[in-house]
């Protein structure tokens, strides 16, 4: 019984990435054109991402010279991987969880303090200056996303007291984390942007670098590798669902669907900075970070904190 | 069954990985091959039900190994950590001290009587350890915590790109090393010599 539970848990952890990925790059597509001021139509882009990927793979692969050939091949990979793990610690109703461990949030975390290894070496095996730059651009900006998105995360544990995820979703019957940590969602969401290199923190891949760290990068690897930063949003927005909008909790409908609903709710938006906000200049970015941003998760973590010392009384 | 045949692969990569670390050719491999030893070692300590410690052991490590392949790139001036290079230097030194040490730890592991006191049921491994590090050893970590932070702002004051003699992106400005003769002395020195005196500590 409990083999089969985790069998169905890992099966929608699939399911929940393959659905979620097409419906990222689906809704990207649209809200592209609908700025653009051409024609949305929503049926033809449909299949817009399947002829991507088949018109990608079936370019002649490039290749640089000399490459650390295993590790380009294998840092998308990573990430994808890394995204997965992510998603897997993301329960999408009650008992439904692949990842069933006491410490769900760490888990969370050290999954996506990893994507930056994923980023630096697929800007770092081409062998190409561009991509370098663009791997040691996200290390030098990647304790500006990760410093926020742990602190809220940790925040968002506290009134639960446990870093297991679904003790934190159940402690928001009452009130919602949204409401009652105002600030954590907001900085949540500008830290995931920044983990998923996407819209105005694509920094390591901004067209300042033509394409940066995956400039070189052709061909299924290609495929691979913008699948799996869009499966980082869908975690981040899965997991953003879970500890700030009260993950399953909801009226008449089953808790699978209020999720899957609030995680619709939380990855559009993300999706369409792209074509809404400028890529921020890198230095700007983890000024702000650093002046503003951390502050601010740390008042965060202090109302959460002083919250859970009212409510111990 | 499981839980061995896991120990045994993970351990097999934590050591496998962990020699590959002196076989790479690279700063940048060395340090990922030390990363995959220690992830290896974070996933036995989750088999060890040390599952807080386990996973920050490698959040934190994801970190720390690719500031540390940065800063070998950086002090190796072997731009971007392509280049072939050896990991291994002084061979027999290194090999009588890579043997004894091997023999001490193993001859450790062998003979030392390890305590066999089971945890008891029902305990918090992650509970205990926050009570342990915010409790009865609150003030260790804390002043440990301090002197980090302190040696942390120390370190960006000396890398700031604002520095004393101007942004470093700019080209810093050497201050002037001769001394500056008083304007007296050079309005009297122009009018002696018609020819156009350059006075030293004036950028042109």
């Amino acid at each position: 019984m409990n083999a089969l539970r985790v069998v169905i848990a890992v099966v929608s952890v699939g399911a929940v990435s393959v659905a979620g990925i097409y419906l990222a790059a689906w809704v990207d597509l649209l809200v592209g054109r609908a700025v653009a001021g051409l024609e949305v139509r929503p049926l033809d882009a449909l299949s817009a991402p399947l002829r991507w990927g088949a018109a990608t793979a079936l370019k002649t692969r490039t290749t640089t010279e000399r490459p650390d050939a295993e590790t380009w091949a294998l840092a998308p990979a990573l990430l994808a991987a890394l995204a997965a793990v992510g998603l897997a610690a993301v329960p999408l109703a009650p008992g439904l969880l692949a990842a069933d461990v006491a410490n769900g949030i760490v888990l969370f975390g050290a999954a996506m303090a990893l994507v930056v290894v994923a980023v630096f070496l697929q800007g770092w095996s081409p062998n190409s200056p561009l991509p370098m730059i663009g791997g040691y651009r996200f290390i030098a900006e990647g304790l500006s996303y990760e410093i926020p998105l742990a602190v809220v995360l940790i925040a968002a544990a506290l009134p639960a007291r446990s870093l297991a995820i679904a003790p934190i979703v159940t402690s928001q019957e009452h009130l919602w984390n949204i409401v009652r940590q105002p600030l954590g969602l907001p900085l949540y969401l500008m830290a995931g942007l920044g983990l998923a290199f996407w819209g105005p923190l694509a920094l390591p891949e901004g067209q300042d670098l033509a394409g940066g760290s995956s400039l070189e990068t052709s061909g299924v690897s290609r495929i691979l590798w913008r699948t799996a930063q869009l499966l980082v949003l869908v975690a981040v927005a899965a997991m953003g669902a879970a500890v700030f909008l009260g993950g399953w909790l909801g009226p008449l409908f089953p808790g699978a669907a209020w999720m899957i609903v609030k995680t619709i709710i939380l990855l559009v938006p993300l999706i369409a900075t792209r074509h809404f906000v400028a890529r921020v200049p890198t230095e700007r970015y983890v000024v702000v970070s650093w002046a503003i941003l951390i502050p601010l998760s740390l008042l965060d973590v202090f109302i959460a904190g002083i919250q859970a010392l009212v409510a111990a009384r | 069954m499981i839980l061995n045949v896991t120990f045994w692969a993970f351990s097999a990569l934590a050591v496998f990985s962990g020699w590959r670390v002196f076989r790479a050719d690279s700063m940048v491999r060395a340090a990922y091959w030390l990363l995959l030893s220690f992830a290896a070692v974070g996933i036995i300590l989750v088999l060890l039900k040390a599952e807080f410690l386990g996973l920050i052991l490698i959040l934190m490590m994801g970190g720390e190994m690719t500031i540390m392949a940065v800063f070998m790139v950086a002090f190796m001036m072997n731009p971007a950590g392509l280049n072939p290079m050896t990991m291994v230097h002084r061979n027999s030194v290194a090999i009588v001290a890579g043997v004894v040490s091997f023999l001490a730890i193993a001859a450790l592991g062998l003979f030392a009587r390890f305590p066999v006191a089971r945890a008891p049921a029902g305990v918090d491994p992650t509970r205990k350890l926050g009570v342990e590090l915010l409790g009865n050893s609150m003030l260790v970590f804390q002043t440990a915590g301090v002197t980090l932070l302190a040696a942390m702002i120390a370190a960006i004051a000396i890398s700031s790109a604002r520095g004393r003699y101007g942004d470093a992106d700019q080209g810093s400005v050497e201050p002037d090393q001769m001394v500056t003769a008083p304007a007296g002395d050079v309005a009297a020195a122009a009018a002696h010599d018609p020819a156009p005196v350059i006075s030293p500590g004036v950028h042109q």
